[in-house]
């Protein structure tokens, strides 16, 4: 056991809201908004016992009004403040996107570089418990899209704290994806994965740099978010077939880590790619095409393992049959193999 | 460097300070005036709004003036403003560095944005001044900078300008509704003049004092029928008072006048011509001028007042059109303001930690 | 080497008021069997119907087994650990929790 290392475990949450308040208690100038923030510590656990710490000034609840409140982390950011403001669901997006793409995401490059928009939005995302079309996505595609906007997903306990320490302390406004099924919540079990050892100080992780989770030679699985585990999963799998996946963890979607990927995939030649967001013109696409760009030759096969172009639909089968399985991952990678 | 010195010296009635009022709303006019003609030029013979000095779209703001300068000359450089898409009489009211900000609307290089955000999109951090292009986008950040204000027991207060058109959005409600419910100090000013590009008011909305949308949000809302600036202030006064005393916000709507079209290029076919002549007629710069005189101010002083906002104007303009245009490698610049990687760009070391297996 | 005291039982210290079961899960280990941990720490996370609470450790020592492991059940009262209490660092611990 490495000496600053701790051999305590925490839940994704636990993790998350660690780092939030560390930041708080150096920095009088962090605060969270969201709604159900305060008493009920996040509906998805993302303040749980901040409150108790911090007091309702600064965990605040807001009346339901994104474009208000969003908007408003904006304007609070910009003469410097610190503001973290909490999407509930991602999927809650819509109603207040003109401030998150015209404003927190542009001010920046719009004044030249001379206003800077420090603040976080964290965004509860993903599926796998039935919540259906409107409650149930991951919009990774969306958001890694528009121009101006930090992007990071983390996938374990560990990096939910590093990322969150270096998104707080960033001077650029940073969209915090966290996986529902990842935070280690009663109600909703995490798989195996998420909870780990999480180190006591305040350690920040790179934002651009993907992980290598697991190392192999004979195929690149890339992946994010829940779907990290999954792939680990299938590898292991495989593993008894004699089939060795490399499983790359991207961590971040701005900035993307091309390099690591590239790298793998001169080394196996296969790439599939693992996304819990639509097909079209999102992740996967993006991702493959990255790896063309720069590394045509050392593709041989390409797989694409995503939702389909259909809305997450609310019935067990259907959402099973839509949202990538591990199985999904093991065919795939045999495909290429 | 040119710096053009006014004294700016009495009268001030009622402590509004009339000369300071007076040379911002001709500055903001002969601006206006002077941009309508830069831009259109160079778009003869059919017009093309891609060509010519000023590319883009331009809103012009003659006839609002009054509104400006009788609000913001209650606040300070850390008071915050934000504004619409008609923003230059409200930047020059707040003192933004003039030059730079023709600079940018001209789309140059030293302009505040670098020649990256335009006319719309003006922001100079020095005075606290920020504008923006979506209907009642700029709402929720004023009411972030209170925010902010309030939680750094700091007294600086937060106006939002908007137009009559965007007391029907999202953005506009719901920040009503959240200064209202934690206090804060801001101030919503409303810019009546009757048209919502070429809808009238009355097509849009059913309320004719659009200062009645506070009273769903129990915030206290006043009306000024008249673009008369001294009014104006008065009613500011009280309102920017409530906000620095911590008593809360208010929504003023103020009536004004659009002297020229919605943008440069508009026909105004839509506008009945009564409409534009009635319009044309009612002066706030006369009528200020006339209060001035009244008070005691000599036709000399008022047209040293008016020759030095014609120079700064001049001035302004002539500066911009000398500087250069951006090199193109600069679009990929100042997307942020730290490194892509954050703070750090090294991984952490620990043992026996993270996901590997 | 002084001898460890009796081995301490990891309980819920207190059933929630406002539920009906006896019954609850293990949500989440925070720690693992050998780990030193110190009175107070949260050891675990139990959920007794919708209701979330944590396990904290009654002393100070090494939690030597882990009898109710994650997602199994346990009933009121049962003991979900043990832990050796260090006895040097009980008789420390008890002078610096005077609060």
């Amino acid at each position: 056991m490495a000496a600053e290392a701790s051999t305590r475990e925490l839940t994704m949450s636990r993790a998350m809201v660690s780092a939030i308040a560390h930041e708080m208690r150096e920095n009088s100038e962090v605060f969270y908004m969201g709604e159900d923030v305060a008493d009920y510590g996040g509906i998805f656990d993302s303040t749980e016992g901040l409150r108790e710490e911090f007091g309702y000034d600064r965990v605040m609840d807001v009346p339901i009004s994104e474009t208000a409140y969003l908007g408003a982390a904006v304007g609070a950011a910009q003469v410097g403040m610190r503001p973290i403001a909490e999407l509930m669901f991602v999927d809650f997006f819509g109603v207040a996107m003109d401030q998150i793409y015209n404003q927190m995401a542009k001010n920046t490059y719009m004044s030249g570089g001379n206003v800077s928009v420090p603040m976080v939005l964290t965004a509860a995302v993903g599926g796998t418990y039935n919540d259906a079309a409107q409650h149930s996505q991951t919009l990774y595609g969306t958001f890694a899209h528009i121009p101006g906007l930090k992007v990071v997903v983390p996938s374990t306990a560990y990096e939910a704290k590093g990322l969150m320490h270096n998104a707080i302390r960033d001077d650029d406004p940073v969209l915090y994806m966290f996986h529902k099924r990842l935070m280690g919540i009663g109600w909703m079990p995490a798989p195996e994965g998420p909870k780990t050892p999480v180190p006591e100080t305040d350690y920040t992780i790179p934002f651009g740099r993907a992980d290598v989770k697991r190392e192999g030679d004979d195929v690149t699985i890339v992946t994010l978010g829940l779907h990290v585990h999954r792939a680990l999963e299938a590898a292991a799998s495989l593993a008894e077939e004699d089939v060795s996946a490399e499983v790359v963890d991207l961590r971040s979607l701005v900035p993307l880590d091309t390099d690591t990927i590239v790298e793998s995939v001169e080394k196996t030649g296969n790439l599939v790619v693992v996304d819990e967001d639509y097909r079209s013109f999102g992740v996967t696409g993006e991702i493959v095409a990255s790896v063309a760009d720069e590394a045509l030759g050392a593709l041989q096969n390409v797989e694409r393992v995503a939702i389909p172009d259909v809305p997450i639909p609310y019935s067990r089968p259907l959402e099973n049959e839509v949202i990538p399985s591990t199985e999904d991952i093991v065919t795939a990678v045999k495909r290429t193999q | 460097m040119r710096v053009i010195q006014l004294s700016l010296a009495m009268p001030i009635v009622n402590e509004i300070p009339m000369e300071e009022m007076y040379e911002k709303m001709v500055t903001a006019r002969t601006y206006e005036e002077r941009l309508q003609e830069e831009y259109l030029e160079g778009k003869q013979p059919a017009f093309d709004i891609s060509a010519g000095p000023i590319p883009g779209e331009l809103h012009l703001a003659a006839g609002h003036e009054a509104s400006a300068a009788g609000v913001v000359h209650h606040l300070r450089d850390d008071d915050v403003v934000t504004a619409t898409h008609r923003p230059h009489h409200v930047a020059i009211a707040k003192g933004v560095d003039l030059d730079r900000m023709t600079a940018e609307i001209f789309g140059r290089e030293t302009g505040l944005g670098k020649g990256k955000g335009g006319h719309m999109h003006l922001f100079d951090p020095d005075v606290n001044f920020a504008c923006s292009g979506i209907i009642a986008e700029g709402c929720p950040p004023a009411v972030g900078a209170g925010l902010a204000a309030n939680k750094r027991n700091e007294d600086s207060v937060a106006v939002a300008f908007i137009g009559e058109g965007a007391i029907d959005q999202g953005a506009f409600l719901e920040s009503l509704n959240l200064a209202a419910v934690f206090e804060l100090p801001v101030v919503f000013v409303i810019e009546d003049n009757d048209w919502a590009i070429s809808m009238p008011k009355e097509r849009v909305t059913d309320v004719e004092n659009g200062a009645k949308r506070a009273h769903g949000f129990e915030m206290p809302g006043v009306r000024v029928d008249s673009d008369d600036a001294i009014e104006i202030s008065e009613v500011a006064r009280e309102a920017v008072g409530r906000a620095r005393d911590r008593n809360g916000p208010t929504l003023i709507e103020v009536q004004v006048h659009r002297r020229m079209g919605h943008f440069m290029g508009d026909p105004e076919t839509y506008r009945p011509e009564a409409d534009q002549t009635a319009a044309a007629e009612r002066d706030s710069i006369e009528r200020l001028e006339a209060d001035l005189r009244e008070a005691g101010v000599t036709d000399d002083r008022i047209e040293e007042l008016r020759t030095a906002a014609r120079e700064r104007v001049e001035a302004a303009i002539e500066w911009a059109k000398e500087q250069p245009l951006p090199e193109g490698e600069t679009a990929y610049e100042d997307m942020f303001v730290n490194p892509p990687s954050g703070v750090t760009d090294t991984e952490p070391d620990f043992a026996a930690i993270g996901g590997d297996d | 080497m002084s001898e460890h005291t009796d081995r301490v039982a990891v309980t819920v210290a207190e059933w929630p008021d406002d539920v009906e079961s006896d019954e609850g899960v293990v949500v989440n280990w925070f720690v693992g069997e050998d780990a030193d941990v110190e009175e107070s720490e949260s050891l675990c996370e139990v959920q007794i119907e919708k209701v979330s609470l944590d396990v904290y450790a009654p002393a100070t020592g090494t939690l030597t087994e882990i009898l109710c492991a994650e997602d199994a059940e346990f009933e009121r009262g049962e003991t979900l650990a043990w832990i050796s209490p260090a006895e040097d660092e009980a008789a420390q611990s008890s002078e610096q929790n005077d609060e």
